[in-house]
């Protein structure tokens, strides 16, 4: 049904640039605006919502609990908060380590496959908006409801810690909660993206939900395991010195570190515990003579978390360029 | 004693048999005498220059009568004052088997010289008898102090306290209240005490002598050297003098921090930082071949400049640069660097150094550069697979 099927066909790889007219980027804002409104007045979203909250408050209510009976005097008062694990609840942190991709997912994994089943992209390609706004529109719009949830959440957690401990966060500890913020967000959107992904690559949304699930149990599950029996065979110790013993951690930490799920945990203990002086594996020789305990200050932090945020990032607009390259090349006259 | 029992016991018989005729006997216990008897227990005495000189004199008469006093032979400018019952009295009634006593006080003029004086006392009743009485003045020494110290020359370290033991000894007749005077440089305390008393002045009695202790505390910035001190004690007219000496022995005190005594600073990894230090000799004497050190952590560089200082004047500084390097694979945050100032004599001086590393922000932009890498095949694609 697109206006001029014979001329894009035949200008697709040849002259792209030429075939052109206009911004790529016409309606961006009108998808985005439409997927937004839909996701937020979904049943779908309304669920995932309520198990959110409901494992902040309780997380954060008995964090807080704790810390008004066991901590007097602490620099980063609010920031234990996200940190702080009470029996039988884990910390804030952990479960938003698999409680954010599973948001991410079910956000997108019906982004794309869903318009062919529901024969509308014909329809809504018909309109003045190019395929590359429609993507963008689609990954923007569910990466805008993530941060729009995650931002309430975060509120939520600022306030009930307020209530509870009856210190406001300094300056510093603002700050770092925002990066952490941030970082939630940026973690968020790799599984938006490889959701986003599925959803191009497999005409059935089952497909593409169980797929994208299927990353995430394997990254959460069985990919350290992997990494582990991976490092032995890479790095093996053999006679059993230090050395191999050393290469032997790295290898495996560097194998771990390919998990998104590892990169923002490591990140998150970074920001979140200014006391963090680095993320890797650090020799006695390195902690010769520091003083243990001693607080960073935030850039330096920020300097410590800054390839795992980085790298997130990256993975997230990569997986979107390869989604993005995926679509184009898609036919889309079904 | 026991004659005293048995004659009590007599006196207790007698008073049961016949009690006037015991009673009349018992009264007469002075022997009895004849006519007027005038007498001293000690008739010559020997007095110092200044003394009171008195004499107890005694009547004793076998009969009632009334007995005129008087002195002869006194010798010129003395004055005689017979006392009875503390009044001035010429005559005494004496009673037969009673004594009167009378007081015999005799004034010596001002300026009497030693000798020996003789005069009589003359009782004049029913008979007239003479008592001779012999005065011998000894001369008087003249008031004088001695000031004396065990060890009057005393080394110690500035900033302590000197201990003088001095003995001051009254030599002469007289009691002397003896105020103590110290005269010492600016800045040196002079205490004195005795018997763990701080005094000022202090009575000594005449021939004796007492321990001073002379306290001298010195202010610890004073400069190396002798001090003399001069204490003074007066009494009366006289004075006595001594000359102490303290001292003063120089030490030289390095003390090791910063001009602004900021212990703490930043440092890049991968860089030298530059860190003043200031050796500063608080001492009194000078301080020589200082040698500049640091105990860093492992892999960390630390240079001086200068490392070795020759010498720093009492009261002066010096300031030492030095270049922190820390090493290529430390972390971000706080490490403790120890450096210390040696000098060839004398007490090591050090201070923790609390250095914060801050890695360098190269990698930071390493990273937006892989995402802007990762935007740029975005816009690759964007280009490539763009289509209507």
């Amino acid at each position: 049904m697109l206006a001029q099927p014979s001329k894009s066909a035949a200008a697709t790889v040849e002259a792209p640039a030429t075939a052109r007219e206009g911004s790529p980027w016409t309606g961006l804002w009108a998808v985005v605006a439409k997927e937004m409104a839909d996701y937020l007045t979904s049943t779908r979203m309304f669920i995932l919502e309520l198990i959110t909250v409901l494992t902040a408050a309780g997380t954060v209510y008995s964090a807080a609990q704790q810390l008004r009976t066991t901590v007097g005097q602490d620099q980063f008062l609010f920031l234990r908060l996200f940190t702080t694990a009470q029996d039988p609840l884990p910390a804030f942190v952990g479960f938003l380590v698999f409680l954010v991709p599973i948001i991410a997912i079910a956000l997108a994994f019906d982004a794309v496959n869903s318009e062919f089943s529901q024969r509308t992209m014909s329809r809504l390609l018909a309109q003045p908006i190019y395929r590359d706004a429609l993507l963008f529109g689609k990954f923007l719009g569910g990466l805008f409801t993530l941060s729009l949830v995650l931002s309430t959440i975060w509120l939520l957690i600022t306030g009930l810690g307020l209530l509870r401990l009856g210190v406001p966060p300094g300056g510093e500890e603002a700050a770092r909660i925002l990066w952490f913020l941030l970082l939630t967000i940026a973690y968020g959107g790799v599984w938006l993206a490889l959701a986003l992904l599925c959803s191009i690559v497999f005409r059935q949304p089952a497909t593409a939900a169980m797929t994208a699930l299927a990353g995430w149990l394997f990254f959460t599950i069985f990919w350290d395991i992997l990494a582990k029996m991976l490092a032995q065979l890479i790095s093996p110790v053999r006679i059993g010195t230090a050395s191999e013993l050393i290469a032997q951690a790295q290898t495996q930490m560097a194998l771990t570190r390919i998990s998104p799920n590892t990169l923002y945990g490591e990140a998150a203990v970074g920001l979140l515990n200014p006391a963090v002086r680095s993320l890797g594996l650090v020799l006695p020789s390195q902690m010769d003579q520091a003083v243990p305990g001693a607080p960073l200050p935030l850039g330096q932090s920020l300097l410590v978390v800054w390839p795992q945020l980085t790298g997130l990032a990256a993975i997230t607009i990569l997986l979107f360029a390869l989604g993005y390259v995926l679509f184009q090349r898609q036919e889309i006259r079904a | 004693m026991r004659r005293l029992l048995s004659l009590l016991a007599v006196g207790c018989l007698g008073l049961l048999v016949g009690a006037p005729a015991a009673f009349a006997q018992g009264a007469t216990t002075p022997p009895p005498v004849q006519g007027l008897t005038l007498f001293t227990r000690f008739p010559s005495e020997e007095v110092a220059l200044g003394d009171a000189i008195s004499f107890p004199l005694v009547l004793r008469a076998d009969s009632a009568q009334i007995a005129q006093l008087s002195l002869r032979d006194l010798p010129k400018g003395w004055t005689a004052t017979l006392r009875g019952n503390g009044k001035i009295i010429q005559s005494a009634y004496v009673n037969p088997g009673e004594d009167a006593s009378v007081d015999l006080r005799l004034d010596p003029p001002k300026d009497v010289a030693s000798g020996t004086f003789k005069m009589s006392v003359v009782a004049s009743g029913a008979s007239e008898v003479a008592l001779p009485l012999s005065v011998m003045i000894e001369q008087k020494l003249p008031p004088s102090l001695e000031f004396s110290a065990d060890l009057p020359t005393i080394r110690n370290a500035p900033g302590s306290t000197f201990t003088f033991n001095t003995t001051l000894k009254n030599a002469g007749d007289t009691d002397l209240t003896v105020n103590l005077v110290a005269q010492a440089p600016n800045g040196f305390d002079v205490k004195f005490s005795t018997a763990g008393q701080d005094v000022t002045s202090l009575p000594i009695t005449a021939n004796s002598s007492k321990n001073i202790t002379v306290a001298v505390s010195t202010p610890s910035d004073a400069q190396a050297g002798s001090v003399p001190i001069q204490v003074k004690a007066e009494g009366g007219d006289i004075s006595a003098d001594i000359a102490l000496t303290a001292e003063v022995v120089g030490t030289s005190k390095v003390n090791l921090t910063t001009p602004d005594g900021r212990l703490s600073g930043d440092a890049y990894i991968g860089a030298s930082t530059p860190f003043t230090l200031e050796v500063r000799n608080t001492g009194s004497a000078p301080a020589k071949g200082i040698t500049v050190s640091a105990s860093p952590p492992a892999g960390w560089k630390v240079d001086f400049s200068p490392a070795q200082i020759d010498s720093i004047p009492p009261g002066d500084q010096v300031e030492v640069t030095a270049s922190v390097h820390p090493a290529d694979q430390a972390v971000a945050g706080d490490y403790v660097i120890g450096f210390s100032a040696r000098p060839a004599e004398g007490s090591t001086s050090s201070a923790d150094f609390r250095v914060t590393v801050l890695t360098s922000t190269l990698w930071g932009i390493v990273g937006i550069g892989l995402i802007a890498v990762a935007v740029a095949v975005v816009g690759l694609a964007v280009m490539r697979f763009g289509r209507r």
